[in-house]
């Protein structure tokens, strides 16, 4: 059995530009029912049926709810998955 | 989901009435797109409202595909609702329509799409705060009580 070697790599790159998530953002409209927001929720990102029926009360009573999390190419996959449904969706960096 | 498919009952009056307003929708996404519609432009939204460069090079890469989607989508329901074009009764009688579990998804994604198109027509922004009794708003009150019908029945489906 062999000890690794702990031998730091310092990244300028990733120290300069730090992995910030992304957010998905779902904005609430008056056309789109409840139901069926809270349908897409609990069948297109497989939550729970009361995570499902949260996030769309948090868009409803809210304005928006932030829905997912992650990768920033994953939340425009998300995004777009969205559009399809006709949800309002946006894409942001965490941090703004 | 279960595979089995899901029936629902339309008055010959409605799904003739369905039909045409698919056809619209189907007219609305076939052919060339007016880039300036606000209701073809609901399908597609920015999901970078404040980032002009992000959002074009994302609209470049998926507006095309989203509208296209829509326009398969809306055919497929056509293709269910194309019966209605020869009335098989009286305009109360209903009619079964069933929709493969496949189609589920067209199919509300389709009705909420109209929805959409129309409630830009309509004028119908930020809040929906319309007059009941508005004949305008007939046809979009009707579409969303259907759609509701459909959401209830699809959760029903999956439990």
């Amino acid at each position: 059995m062999s000890t690794p070697r702990a031998t730091p790599v310092i990244d300028q790159q990733l120290t300069a530009a730090p992995l910030v998530p992304w957010q998905l953002v779902v904005w609430d409209d008056p056309v789109n029912l409840m139901s069926y927001v809270a349908r897409i929720f609990r069948t297109y990102f497989g939550y729970p049926k009361e995570k499902a029926e949260r996030l769309m009360l948090a868009v409803h009573n809210e304005g928006h709810a932030i829905v997912a999390t992650g990768p920033r190419e994953t939340m425009e996959m998300h995004a777009q998955a969205m559009h399809g449904f006709g949800l309002w969706a946006t894409v942001r960096r965490a941090d703004q | 989901m279960s595979g089995a498919p899901l029936s629902i009952d339309f008055a010959e009056v409605e799904g003739r009435h369905l039909l045409a307003i698919v056809d619209e929708y189907v007219a609305l996404l076939d052919g060339p797109r007016d880039a300036k519609d606000a209701g073809v432009n609901r399908l597609a939204p920015d999901p970078y409202p404040d980032d002009r460069d992000a959002a074009d090079e994302y609209r470049t890469s998926t507006r095309e595909d989203l509208l296209d989607t829509r326009l398969a989508e809306a055919l497929s329901v056509r293709t269910a609702l194309e019966g209605f074009e020869s009335p098989a009764g009286a305009d109360l009688e209903t009619r079964t329509i069933e929709i493969s579990a496949a189609d589920l998804d067209p199919w509300l994604r389709t009705l909420s799409g109209i929805r959409l198109v129309l409630a830009t027509r309509l004028g119908i922004g930020r809040h929906d705060a319309h007059d009941q009794e508005d004949p305008r708003f007939g046809t979009y009150d009707w579409l969303g009580y259907r759609l509701e019908l459909l959401v209830q029945l699809a959760d029903r489906h999956d439990a």
